[in-house]
């Protein structure tokens, strides 16, 4: 009796193994149309990265409409994220967010897939008025139809002044003199395009094999003991601790770093730096698209996009901002790294399109480097 | 460890005052003191090493840095002493952290309990299986505990991953360690005790109820501080299987990225002073029983370690 | 015959509960997880198909076999960093303590209160560059190349440092059940302190050198806390290879696939060693 139980449910049990297993993939269906009410009201819950806001907005906001907000640092890395997220979305569910925060790369991933609710711009005069010129047409969301930008920012060089005033370039970044000092970023969009600009190679117009040799560049530089560590964020207390003296950095950490070791400055590579942008969007099943609409046109007033600006310091997409902080924190308003002349980003490039297959082979390149 | 060879005989050289005792030069007494007293001072370095990273904590839970970052001393500050709470998400999480523990630990005490009797107090078909069955997962390295849940999750397509898939996480990997701790202490027990019960009247259940179950309560209350702290110390498991919720260590690792408030660091040593203090209450009060009761203190003490052995 | 029965059923429903949870949220899972690594991703999609795909074994192992030496080797030096320095704090506190016992029991259960992590992080301040502990590790030789940060020796020294509470309590709990009288009796026939040790002490408290080391080992090899903070970009561990295979990269197959060999191989290990040293210390007495 037993022994026959035992070979049903191991019959059972390699019937189920025959069928394929269930990642799902994305629900294949329309487009979802943010669907508005009249007034914007009830919970609003945001994912958004840490340190990327100030601390009157989101009071301000609930103050200003009666939403009650609940806001979440909870984003460390895009690839993280969507991971975590994708089983959800797929299955046509936010996890309860109805905004989030991504780069621009994986918001075109994104909307290829289908995990984004098209917005109804008539609830968003704000943004059609104060959206800066440059971004208002992006190749991934031409009309910008699912995403509306939240900051830009500039991926450089952050150099300890004092210990390594002769960086000035990516390339120099590989100069034996600073050997077991310099840290590299861990995401892929940035670090081997920066490579490849050293290289000469223009990044939108890589192909796989220019990826791939700046990978092997990398690599080299790893097993040499050149690179002491790839980083997120991290590269902060590595410079503030004299672990690194020179490192590829974000452009709005730096401003923060200075406040607390002036020797350390954000410079722009000889050969130009990488551009981004992470934008809002409304992901499929959002409880409450209406607030979140609310939210997005809240941020693009002027007066309140400049208190984000002077406290998060990177690139504001918003119109308007310097002028209003030129009258209440003109350095802030004089600083080249949060209000970036035209010619100062002449040689950036902005991210670069990874799709498909070439995807998969830079991705897994990259990460072999990472992982040792 | 002391040292292998004896102490050498010095040769005589009388010294006034010392009669028939054969004499020392100083450098030989110091050094004869040192060998003696070798392996304490080790233990003492050792213990001293263990505290080495408390002791930053703590320094650096009164540091006033100017930007975001704490990794160098600035100033002293007792100002984030005054508002630990002040960071929402550090609390959010610590509570999620909190609130999952004390589920975790009631469960998974409860289960190992119960399995722990079974297993060492009855015989039945499949118990060498079941003994193996407990080991394993105190065998397996946590990434593949935590990664194949995140699959099977994953494969179930439910629950979505959250407070419940950190739950069932964390119950399966406490069970294992207090069916040991529990284990060890009814290995340990006197059965003439139950017996003398038994030959007074007392039925099974009376028995268990009145004698068994106050003198394994040591065990059952070290296994569920045991899986208390394991269950709020997780990290790499519960990285797996949160899905959005965020515990305190998850908390950290994310924080880690861009500068650790330094409430985190004055939550640790909150958290470390209460630990203390409990530790420190329990001794107090085992002291006490000691005294009333007259119970040989070896007997007790072995009861606070963690066994690894039956 | 009837209470014998009682008795097992009885035995039996104590064991249920227990037994459900693990064989549904741990032997089932690595069931699930094992199917895993025998899938192949369909291109393009994000769906799985079941194919007796060894080939992810081998594309895993190929890939990163650097990194599961180095795992073991580095779990095996802390490993035995370990046991040399936990032997003698766990015999302190089993034979010379007295009224300090519990107070170094304490102390080496303590740090684990501050959270993994945290501690992880504090010895990460400790050892920079430009801290003391590196300068005069530094100016004394041990730290040529005036880092210990980012290099395998922090690593190790953190797995040894996260670990060693986990040799001290087994070791103490095996060293405190030796009878005194026989380490007199040692001694009274004129065995050194030596002697006395390597050839009665050492040997009865082999149970919890066995426990203590394998308590340690299995845990560290597949670690990657410490690797993540303290290892720089040569010093990454299996551990830290199977997290971003699961969660930057979502190649399920693969991950699944290392987890099984790491598994794997840990048990080979294991098992020599039990055969070697005595398995009743991990399996437990059968009592009456």
């Amino acid at each position: 009796m037993r022994v026959a139980m035992a070979v049903a449910a191991l019959a059972l049990a390699v019937a189920v193994a025959g069928c394929a297993s269930g990642i799902e993939g994305p629900v294949e269906s329309n487009v979802e149309k943010v669907e508005l009410e009249a007034k914007p009201s009830g919970e609003l819950v945001i994912s958004n990265w840490p340190l990327y806001i100030d601390k009157k907005t989101v009071p301000d906001f609930e103050k200003a409409t009666g939403v009650s907000v609940a806001y979440h640092e909870d984003i460390n890395s895009n690839e993280e994220f969507f991971n975590k997220m994708q089983p959800l979305l797929s299955s046509g569910e936010s996890g309860g967010r109805s905004i989030m925060v991504l780069a621009d790369y994986m918001v075109a991933k994104m909307i290829k897939l289908g995990f984004l609710m098209e917005l109804d711009h008539s609830a968003l005069p704000e943004v059609k008025a104060n959206l800066a010129k440059n971004l208002r047409h992006p190749p991934f969301d031409p009309e910008r139809k699912f995403s509306v930008p939240w900051q830009s920012g500039m991926t450089g060089l952050i150099v300890n002044k004092e210990k390594a005033n002769n960086v000035h370039s990516i390339c120099d970044l590989f100069n034996p003199e600073y050997k077991g000092k310099v840290d590299f970023l861990n995401e892929v969009r940035e670090t081997v395009p920066l490579v490849m600009k050293c290289e000469g190679v223009d990044p939108e117009k890589a192909t796989e094999a220019d990826w791939l040799k700046a990978i092997e560049k990398i690599d080299q530089a790893a097993n040499d003991g050149q690179i002491s560590r790839f980083t997120g964020n991290d590269y902060a207390q590595d410079l503030t601790n004299g672990n690194a003296v020179a490192v590829m950095g974000w452009s709005g950490d730096a401003v923060q770093l200075q406040a607390d070791n002036p020797n350390l400055e954000w410079r722009m590579p000889t050969e130009g730096c990488m551009l981004w942008s992470e934008d809002m969007i409304i992901p499929v099943g959002a409880p409450n698209p209406t607030a979140a609409e609310a939210f997005m046109n809240f941020v693009y007033k002027p007066e309140v996009q400049a208190n984000i600006a002077a406290y998060v310091n990177y690139v504001t997409p918003v119109e308007g901002v310097q002028e209003i902080l030129q009258k209440t924190e003109p350095e802030i308003a004089e600083n080249h790294l949060i209000f970036p002349s035209e010619e100062f980003t002449e040689n950036c490039s902005p991210t670069p399109t990874l799709e498909g297959q070439e995807e998969k082979n830079v991705i897994k390149a990259f990460d072999e480097v990472l992982n040792g | 460890m002391s040292a292998t060879t004896d102490t050498p005989m010095v040769p005589n050289t009388p010294t006034p005052g010392r009669g028939s005792l054969s004499a020392e030069t100083s450098a030989a007494r110091a050094w004869r003191w040192l060998r003696e007293h070798a392996v304490n001072i080790v233990a003492i370095l050792v213990v001293i090493y263990l505290l080495i990273p408390i002791a930053l904590i703590f320094v650096f839970s009164f540091n006033n840095p100017a930007g975001r970052y704490n990794f160098t001393w600035v100033g002293f500050t007792l100002k984030h002493w005054g508002h630990p709470f002040s960071d929402t998400e550090l609390t959010k999480a610590l509570l999620e952290s909190i609130k999952l523990a004390l589920l975790a630990t009631l469960i998974s005490t409860i289960i190992g309990t119960m399995m722990a009797i079974a297993l060492v107090r009855h015989s039945f078909f499949g118990r060498r299986l079941a003994n193996f069955l407990i080991v394993v997962p105190m065998a397996t390295p946590e990434v593949v505990m935590g990664a194949s849940l995140l699959s099977f999750f994953l494969i179930l397509g439910t629950p979505s991953l959250g407070f419940e898939t950190l739950l069932i996480a964390h119950v399966m990997f406490c069970i294992s360690f207090v069916v040991v701790v529990v284990r060890s202490r009814l290995i340990g027990f006197d059965r003439s005790l139950e017996e003398a019960a038994r030959d007074l009247g007392a039925g099974p259940f009376t028995t268990f109820r009145l004698v068994t179950f106050p003198l394994i309560l040591p065990g059952i209350f070290g296994g569920a501080m045991l899986a208390f702290a394991l269950s709020i110390d997780d990290f790499v498991i519960s990285n797996f299987n949160a899905g959005s919720t965020v515990t305190f260590p998850l908390y950290i690792f994310g924080a880690a990225q861009r500068g650790i408030p330094v409430e985190v660091y004055v939550v640790a040593m909150i958290l470390f002073f209460a630990t203390v203090l409990a530790m420190g209450f329990a001794t107090w009060q085992q002291r006490r029983a000691e005294k009333m009761t007259a119970i040989r203190p070896e007997q007790e003490e072995s009861d606070i370690a963690l066994p690894g052995i039956a | 015959m009837v209470d014998t029965l009682r008795k097992r059923s009885v035995a039996y429903l104590l064991l249920l509960p227990g037994a459900f949870w693990l064989i549904v949220f741990f032997v089932i899972p690595l069931y699930f997880m094992a199917k895993l690594s025998l899938d192949v991703e369909i291109p393009g999609t994000l769906h799985y198909h079941f194919t007796w795909h060894w080939d992810n074994y081998k594309e895993a192992l190929e890939l990163y076999k650097t990194q599961f030496f180095r795992s073991f080797i580095y779990a095996a030096i802390a490993t035995l960093l370990c046991l040399v320095i936990a032997y003698p704090l766990a015999y302190v506190i089993a034979f010379k303590a007295g009224r300090w016992q519990n107070l170094m029991l304490f102390a080496v259960v303590a740090p684990f209160f501050t959270t993994y992590l945290v501690r992880t992080l504090a010895w990460k301040t400790i050892l920079a560059d430009e801290s003391p502990v590196t300068e005069v590790a530094h100016s004394i030789g041990l730290a040529p190349s005036g880092h210990i940060l980012y290099t395998s020796f922090a690593v190790i020294a953190g797995i040894t440092y996260n670990f060693l509470p986990f040799m001290v309590l087994p070791l103490y709990a095996s060293l405190e059940r030796i009878d005194v009288r026989v380490l007199e009796a040692s001694k009274d026939l004129y065995a050194s302190a030596g002697s006395t040790f390597w050839k009665v002490t050492f040997p009865l408290s082999l149970p919890g050198v066995v426990a203590g080391t394998l308590l340690t080992f299995i845990p560290a090899v597949g670690d990657y806390v410490n690797a993540e903070f303290l290892g720089g970009a040569n010093n990454r561990m299996i551990g830290n290879v199977i997290q971003s295979l699961y969660l930057s990269q979502s190649n399920y197959s693969a991950a699944a696939a290392l987890s099984f060999v790491l598994m794997a191989v840990i048990m080979v290990v294991v098992f020599i060693y039990l055969r070697f040293a005595g398995s009743e210390a991990l399996m437990g007495q059968e009592a009456v």
